[in-house]
């Protein structure tokens, strides 16, 4: 056994031995990335995984190092990026990520990235098409 | 600053392009020939073509702490690097049906499914699928 698989096993055994906090992690994560266009909720993330709201977030940070609010901000900023650089205009993206505002989402756009999804478009769109 | 290159060590830069490109499914981005027989040398992910670039760097050829430094990170199994794919298992088997040596099958690791190949160059890789 080489010396990096036994470092494997112990970080196994250290970090991932609580399969039931694991899989409450890994399932939030997977139901974030498959519905981050939807209203998402804490109450309604513990409600799927039978835990409480303080729970979850624990469990969560544990594996993930941010909260699910965080991960789901980034999935949607992610996301957001790709539809721009496609062309998508920042309203229709605004919407098709699961905001209802434009204003809230520019603002959080820009507090992620450093620059407005307008500025962001004109620049990879626009760059795209050269 | 950009994150553009990530550089692996090669002992061999064609045979690192050849198995880069055929076996493994990067995309030769950049040849421009160097002194001797050296080669700045860059292949790409087929699906993020204008994303990081990795660097086929024959420094173990060359300087010596690098080769040192390869032939440690071997020896203990360590992978030098990893490459992300969407499923690990499927992976897995057309790597090995390619002739690919693994000293690690897809394991479970919390949060990840993990395995561990050779790359024929004097490196081994890690494969990590997210879960």
């Amino acid at each position: 056994m080489t010396y990096y698989i036994q470092e494997l096993k112990r970080i196994k055994r250290t970090c991932f031995s609580n399969k039931v906090q694991v899989d409450i992690a890994v399932n939030t994560k997977r139901y974030i990335d498959t519905n981050f266009d939807k209203e998402i909720s804490l109450d309604l993330l513990a409600h799927l995984r039978f835990t409480s709201k303080y729970h979850l977030i624990r469990v969560f940070k544990k594996y993930y190092g941010i909260t699910p609010r965080q991960y789901l901000i980034n999935k949607r900023v992610e996301k957001a990026k790709i539809f721009l650089k496609a062309g998508k205009s920042v309203s229709d993206t605004c919407y098709t990520i699961g905001f209802e505002s434009i204003n809230s989402f520019s603002n959080l756009f820009k507090t992620k990235t450093g620059i407005s999804p307008s500025i962001y478009r004109k620049a990879t769109f626009d760059k795209s098409r050269q | 600053m950009k994150i553009k290159i990530v550089s692996i060590p090669v002992r061999d830069q064609q045979k690192a392009l050849d198995f880069y490109t055929d076996v493994l499914g990067f995309v030769k981005k950049l040849d421009v020939p160097l002194s001797g027989e050296n080669r700045w040398l860059t292949v790409v992910s087929k699906y993020e073509q204008d994303g990081p670039e990795l660097l086929l760097e024959p420094a173990p050829n060359h300087f010596e702490p690098s080769k040192v430094y390869q032939d440690e990170l071997m020896k203990a199994g360590i992978p030098y690097t990893q490459f992300y794919v969407d499923n690990i298992q499927e992976e897995f088997e057309r790597l090995t049906k390619l002739g690919v040596e693994f000293s690690m099958k897809p394991t479970d690791m919390g949060t990840v499914i993990a395995a561990v190949f050779n790359d024929t160059c004097g490196n081994n890789i890690q494969l990590v699928e997210e879960k």
